[in-house]
């Protein structure tokens, strides 16, 4: 079973995501058809890709090859599992996003007990109630990403912003195959995040004894590598923790997932 | 993951010939397969060069372009970047037997290739059944070669013969 994810689990505050890892799963990670679609499941869970709560996909979207950003045109949010459905009618590379940007939050305490409001340093300010102690305003973020391929690949829609904690892809997503290393660099505001743990696992872990996760840490440069033994979908979950002080925040607090495909050589 | 096991004779067949006139001719062959829907494979064969980069897509028999993405390796270095060669190369599927295809030696430009090493691919994928990929590394030096993969599930024996 797997930590809590105590990022996670604060960023994501308005909705109940418990203790567990969000991901999206799209239904093809590469497409090689005209006026394609694309499902995508969205969930929360314990295990790797066996859905177990089904999120709200308020906060899905997609990034077009032109890097323009898109709501999904249906959604439905399940049980186990909520679904969206979007056509891809250009060529090129799509980015999945399920998250928003980066949030603020401040936890004191009063009287004794934990409380938290959705507001930076500076507007807690005046939102704090008399005699708060203990006032720590952290900026958050929680994102589960995946990139799907429709024809020739490009990189206008997963080329970092600079914004928040956030995947530089050095390999492309269309090109993971087994055997091959992939490599990736993980950048806070744009960044090298060093020192991060990055724990991967690989599908239908419910019918294997040994789950097989491996953990890995990014370098001086942000940057980490896998070569993967199988061909078949895989995640990747980061969390990036630092007591960065600005105006509006005295620590930082992101996680991230991203769900890929590793094809056959 | 099973790897795709390959084996390769060569034998020298003919006495030595200049490079300037590669002559090869590749015989694949798509098995019967006793199934309720069968459906015909989509096959692609092409040379890459020591990079693993196409040099020559040679021949590629297929239907929609929907499950072009299902030849796997041809996909990623050849068709998903090189619409207007996919179209140009684009045959009808074949029926189970023998095929026999000829090559000259040259690139998807029209020019011989320089003398070095490079690996024939033949790569089939069908619908509701298996995929499957062989390979042949070989030189290209002026010596003539028989080379032989061995069969795989969607494939049977492969032949390439340089002359």
């Amino acid at each position: 079973m797997k930590k809590l994810l105590l990022a996670a689990l604060l960023a994501v505050s308005s909705q109940a995501v418990f203790a567990h890892t969000l991901w999206v799963m799209p239904s093809h990670f590469v497409l090689s058809g005209d006026d394609t679609w694309i499902s995508v499941d969205i969930s929360a869970a314990n295990m790797t890709f066996v859905p177990d709560k089904g999120v709200s996909p308020d906060n899905l979207s997609i990034v077009f090859p032109d890097g323009s950003r898109h709501k999904f045109a249906q959604s439905y949010q399940g049980k186990r599992k909520s679904q969206a459905d979007h056509q891809l009618v250009a060529e090129g590379t799509y980015l999945i996003e399920n998250g928003g940007a980066p949030r603020y939050f401040t936890m004191f305490e009063v009287n004794g007990e934990r409380k938290r409001i959705m507001a930076d340093k500076q507007a807690a300010a005046s939102q704090l109630p008399a005699g708060a102690t203990k006032v720590t305003t952290s900026r958050g973020q929680s994102k589960a990403l995946a990139v799907v391929t429709v024809k020739a690949p490009n990189r206008t829609a997963i080329t970092p912003s600079g914004e928040g904690f956030e995947v530089n892809f050095v390999t492309h997503p269309a090109d993971y195959v087994a055997e091959d290393e992939i490599q990736w660099q993980l950048l806070i505001d744009g960044k090298p995040a060093a020192g991060v743990k990055v724990e991967l696992s690989r599908e239908a872990e419910l019918y294997r004894n040994n789950a097989g996760r491996v953990t890995v840490e990014t370098d001086a440069e942000g940057k980490l590598q896998f070569t993967p033994e199988h061909a078949g979908r895989y995640l990747l979950e980061a969390g990036y923790q630092a007591n960065t002080k600005t105006e509006l925040a005295d620590a930082e607090r992101a996680s991230l997932t991203l769900t890929f495909e590793v094809g056959l050589p | 993951m099973k790897r795709i096991s390959i084996s390769l004779v060569s034998a020298a067949l003919f006495a030595f010939s200049p490079l300037q006139a590669t002559e090869a001719e590749i015989t694949l062959q798509i098995p019967e397969i006793e199934t309720a829907q069968y459906y015909r494979p989509y096959v692609a064969v092409w040379v890459e060069n020591a990079e693993q980069q196409s040099v020559k897509l040679i021949a590629l028999w297929r239907k929609e372009p929907d499950w072009l993405k299902d030849i796997r390796r041809f996909w990623r270095k050849i068709g998903r970047s090189e619409p207007a060669l996919v179209d140009a190369m684009t045959g009808a599927t074949r029926t189970p037997g023998k095929h026999r295809l000829t090559w000259d030696g040259k690139d998807d430009q029209g020019n011989a290739l320089a003398a070095g090493r490079y690996t024939l691919y033949v790569e089939a994928s069908r619908e509701q059944g298996g995929r499957s990929l062989q390979k042949i590394d070989f030189q290209l030096d002026g010596t003539p070669y028989l080379l032989i993969a061995a069969a795989a599930e969607e494939l049977d024996e492969l032949l390439f013969i340089i002359k």
